[in-house]
């Protein structure tokens, strides 16, 4: 005579029912250290993302010569393209690169009205794949004998001061440095967020079953084996751990969906974005971590109380 | 049914032991009293037989099953053959009287057909059906004790042990609960009630076992509360 599923579930959420002081104390500790391990989540995907919109500039600019030729300067950016680490190159004619210029000086518009005619040089953009890596791809560009034919001066990247050859030496250094600070820092404290919460919330089950050790005690004493007790105990953790979370994941989407256009307006020098992929990837983590320690957090409290 | 060999319980070493060194046999079908005063070892008795407690010394048989050498796992099993009705009752807070005499059904895997037809005839039987959806801190003493009464023989055990039954009760109710335990002992079960209900243990004229210091003073059939005390 096996007892049916439909048994523990109707008995679980009776409990969770006329037990709701601590039902609901459990659901919103669980709520509340959710969001704010979620929270901090986006958070921290947001500056991963702006830090690697910044580290993604990270570009090389090869000033040309007015009177390289054509040939040549086709001829490096061939010899560019196939170099490792290099994503994609363009070409940037004079034209155009006034045409930049006058944008971005669009509000001293004096600026170009004073120029007689184009002192600006055409340049090849080279993207890379690997901005971290850009020193590798400069000592390449420099070592072609094509440099030589159509830049002023390729070298002397020690002096990196005149050289036609520029990809921000001094900032590179400090940028990566900062973002891999950031980094390591709210992967760190993203951590530590969890594991506080994963205690907190652990401890709350303990404590609800820890009130309701007497009936434990009661239902041995009256013959239930120590699964049939056990059972609408792991159940209902879950669903504690299951609305919490759920909640959680909530108040996240609408949260994000408020907070991320604001941002957006507000901050337009800032790349402010969440991936979908993250929210789902964080949904997925909340809803694991809640019902994991759901899970544990009953079994090993009713565990406790079962020696009757 | 129940054979004690032996048997001793100290609970603080070096204080004196809440029973020392019992012997008894209970057969099929008996009733039988244990009386004392408080703090004799009745209920020390009584919880010994549940394996709620380990004695320090001795064999305790009950069913033909060595309890002390019982596995923790067989021990519910144990228990579903022996009701027990409890001092403090020991009822489910958070569930109704139907669903605390249903819960001994239930962890024996009886359908909810089966328990929908038992529980309530059970309740009838204590005089409940009127408080069947009634939770335990909304029900009297001894409408309590009942519900206890009604879980314990609900799944018709061999074995109904009782602990202060009558305790908390006045004596028309006690009256009645004697008179239920007596006719469930009539339908083949055994009973070991322990009390202090002197009036009880007289009118019935059942075998007694008297405790005193946690030592068995006196067994006998037929016997009554006792003499001067």
């Amino acid at each position: 005579m096996a007892t049916s599923p439909s048994y523990f579930i109707s008995e679980t959420w009776s409990s969770f029912r006329r037990n709701w002081v601590m039902s609901l104390v459990a659901v919103s500790i669980i709520y509340i250290s959710l969001l704010l391990v979620g929270a901090f989540f986006l958070m921290s995907s947001v500056v991963n993302e702006m830090a690697s919109s910044f580290e993604s500039k990270v570009s090389v600019q090869v000033f040309l010569k007015d009177d390289a030729v054509p040939a040549d300067v086709q001829a490096l950016q061939a010899s560019i393209r196939k170099m490792p680490n290099v994503k994609s190159i363009s070409y940037v004619t004079k034209e155009q690169a006034l045409a930049i210029f006058k944008e971005r000086t669009k509000n001293t518009p004096q600026l170009v009205e004073q120029l007689r005619n184009n002192p600006l040089p055409a340049s090849i953009e080279v993207a890379l794949v690997s901005p971290r890596e850009v020193q590798g791809v400069v000592n390449l560009i420099v070592k072609d004998p094509l440099t030589a034919k159509v830049v002023k001066t390729p070298a002397n990247l020690g002096t990196a001061k005149d050289t036609d050859i520029k990809y921000g030496q001094n900032v590179v250094e400090a940028l990566f440095a900062a973002t891999g600070v950031v980094r390591v820092f709210a992967a760190g404290f993203l951590g530590l967020l969890l594991i506080v919460s994963l205690v907190l919330i652990g401890n709350t089950i303990r404590l609800a079953i820890y009130s309701r050790r007497r009936e434990i005690g009661i239902m041995r004493l009256v013959g239930a084996s120590n699964w049939f007790i056990r059972t609408p105990f792991l159940l209902e953790g879950v669903l504690q751990a299951l609305i919490g979370s759920i909640l959680a994941i909530l108040t996240l989407v609408a949260a994000q969906a408020v907070i991320v256009p604001w941002l957006q307006g507000n901050l337009k020098f800032l790349p402010v974005n969440i991936g979908g992929v993250t929210v789902a990837q964080l949904a997925a983590l909340l809803v694991v971590a809640g019902v994991g320690i759901g899970l544990i957090g009953s079994g090993s409290a009713v565990r406790r109380y079962l020696k009757v | 049914m129940i054979s004690m060999k032996g048997v001793s319980k100290v609970y603080v070493p070096d204080k004196p032991a809440a029973l020392c060194d019992v012997d008894c046999e209970i057969a099929q079908g008996e009733f039988v009293f244990i009386v004392g005063h408080s703090g004799s070892g009745k209920s020390t008795f009584i919880r010994l037989l549940l394996r709620e407690l380990v004695p320090t010394s001795g064999t305790i048989i009950v069913a033909g099953q060595d309890i002390i050498a019982m596995k923790n796992r067989r021990i519910p099993y144990l228990r579903r053959n022996i009701g027990c009705v409890f001092q403090d009752f020991k009822l489910l807070p958070n569930k109704t009287s139907y669903e605390n005499v249903a819960y001994a059904l239930e962890v024996i895997g009886k359908s909810r057909h089966v328990i929908a037809t038992q529980v309530p005839e059970v309740l009838r039987l204590v005089g409940l059906e009127e408080k069947t959806d009634s939770f335990p801190d909304e029900l009297s003493g001894g409408e309590q004790q009942r519900v206890s009464i009604a879980r314990a023989f609900v799944n018709r055990p061999p074995l109904l042990l009782a602990d202060e039954p009558t305790g908390n009760l006045d004596p028309a109710t006690s009256l009645g609960i004697m008179s239920l335990l007596n006719r469930i002992n009539k339908t083949g079960t055994t009973v070991l009630v322990a009390t202090h209900d002197r009036e009880m243990v007289d009118s019935m004229r059942k075998r007694v076992i008297a405790l005193e210091n946690g030592k068995i003073i006196r067994d006998q059939s037929r016997g009554v509360y006792g003499y001067g005390d």
